[in-house]
């Protein structure tokens, strides 16, 4: 029942709009280009008028699935300008508090839904919790038990929104593991 | 029981059927997945639950997604479309990509369903319920304190977006957040906001709170939150109340992590071992549900 049913559905794809964000450009040639670009990476995106309050650059924005927002600044980064990333609703920009907590031998950095912890002495990623987002359970296994300056960054291999979080905490678990911020 | 979500497996594909442990892994039709942090230790959770009662193992709908949304929209399409004659009494959404209009279609279905079934979310299917403004209508959900915070938060799409205010003191304004979260219909039913202190709420009213034991490194170990789910997810198959369920699974949750005798780099495989013995020795003084 599975197999025939998944041949069916891969032919015709469900509708994929979820909390939607926008990106923002000084030129309508940038907004057309993005959309190529998106477009042919495999993103769900439309090209929209902004509403007045987000028009900060030009007449033509791109509306994306804003939990991807990782993942379509990387796309675009090197290829399109872009002003910025911002959810159609709330707060303009994503959260960023981390919270910090020792134990013994240990360090949990919070960033908004995500935790990271890490040895104090020996700076290797032993635990990572929280979060939603599918890319999470995959970034667990590419980052734990790897060391803090060797791992690999979350907004690199993540996609969404909860992998941005985590690289807020990796990049905040660096800070301390090199002595930059107290812990 | 039927319990829907991604795992860590770049292109695996979309697979149905009881869930079995074999050593350390779960097979489920032909794959073997191990138990770790997301929908497979919420699966293990669920699993020594069921084992314990005496009843069959859960049915797991699961697919690879790493991120692309690619296995998540693979399972919410073959929910809506099958959902009614898979007929769960209890079902249970886990790690997916929020997608709204996808959550939106699958409620849609799940309500044409008689029975209609328990409907539980936890993570990113959590996450999506919210967002499509269908969270009233789920039985429960088992959010962590940034989480009854995004619940609670009108305007927020995804827990990155809260407002700081809500972040910085979540952890101490939670019984202000529930309250906050079931007035903006950002709330299920039932809550399990699990913390430092896990609260259980039916209908906007706290009507337990467990504070013991308390072993703070739990919070550090990936997947402890999703074990509470999958107990939950059981001890609903099982027919208690929900607020009963949810007690029962953060208690046992507690005392399983003080059997493990855990630091911050243990595993949830770890925790979930406990489960069986924490059951033997308190399920039936906790629940009443005393087995052999």
């Amino acid at each position: 029942m599975v197999l025939s049913w998944l041949k069916k559905s891969l032919e015709a794809r469900a509708g994929t709009a979820v909390a939607r964000g926008l990106v923002i450009f000084t030129t309508v040639e940038e907004a057309m280009k993005a959309e190529k670009v998106l477009k042919k990476a495999g993103f769900d995106c439309k090209l929209v008028a902004p509403p007045p309050d987000m028009r900060k650059g030009c007449d033509l924005a791109l509306e994306i699935d804003l939990v991807e927002q990782t993942a379509v600044a990387r796309t675009l980064t090197g290829r399109v300008s872009f002003m910025g990333i911002y959810p159609c609703k709330g707060e303009m920009e994503p959260l960023q508090v981390e919270k910090v907590t020792r134990f013994a031998e240990h360090v949990m950095i919070k960033s908004g839904n995500m935790k990271l912890v890490f040895d104090i002495k020996t700076g290797v990623i032993v635990n990572i919790s929280g979060g939603g987002c599918p890319d999470i359970p995959y970034l667990y296994t590419r980052l734990v038990g790897t060391h803090l300056a060797a791992a690999p960054r979350p907004r690199d291999e993540g996609r969404t929104l909860c992998a941005l979080m985590l690289d807020r905490a990796l990049e905040k678990a660096l800070e301390i593991w090199k002595g930059v911020a107290p812990n | 029981m039927l319990i829907a979500g991604t795992v860590p497996v770049t292109d695996m594909p979309l697979i149905f059927g009881r869930v079995e442990k074999e050593g350390k892994k779960l097979r489920v039709d032909g794959h073997y997945l191990p138990c770790t942090q997301g929908t497979m230790a919420m699966v293990s959770a669920a699993l020594a639950t069921t084992c314990h009662l005496g009843l069959e193992p859960p049915r797991v709908l699961l697919a690879g997604d790493i991120g692309t949304g690619k296995g998540s929209r693979l399972i919410y399409q073959y929910l809506i479309e099958h959902i009614e004659e898979l007929a769960p009494r209890v079902l249970a959404l886990h790690y997916c990509l929020p997608i709204v209009t996808l959550m939106q279609k699958l409620y849609t279905a799940v309500e044409k369903c008689r029975p209609r079934p328990v409907l539980i979310a936890d993570a990113g299917s959590m996450y999506a319920a919210k967002a499509a403004g269908v969270a009233p209508h789920f039985d429960i959900f088992t959010p962590d304190p940034s989480e009854i915070a995004f619940l609670a938060d009108p305007e927020a799409v995804h827990p990155a977006y809260i407002s700081r205010h809500l972040f910085e003191d979540a952890f101490a304004r939670v019984p202000e957040l529930i309250k906050h979260a079931y007035a903006n219909g950002g709330a299920a039913k039932c809550l399990l906001v699990k913390g430092a202190v896990d609260y259980i709420v039916k209908d906007g009213v706290i009507v337990d709170e467990i504070k013991e034991p308390d072993v703070p490194q739990m919070e550090c170990i990936g997947g402890t939150g999703d074990t509470i789910t999958g107990m939950v997810t059981a001890f609903a198959y099982a027919e208690l109340e929900l607020e009963q369920a949810a007690s029962i699974s953060a208690k046992a949750n507690r005392a399983a992590g003080q059997r493990a005798n855990p630091t911050p780099a243990t595993s949830v495989a770890e925790i979930i071992d406990q489960l069986p013995v924490v059951f033997r020795e308190n399920l039936c003084s906790w629940s009443g549900i005393c087995t052999r």
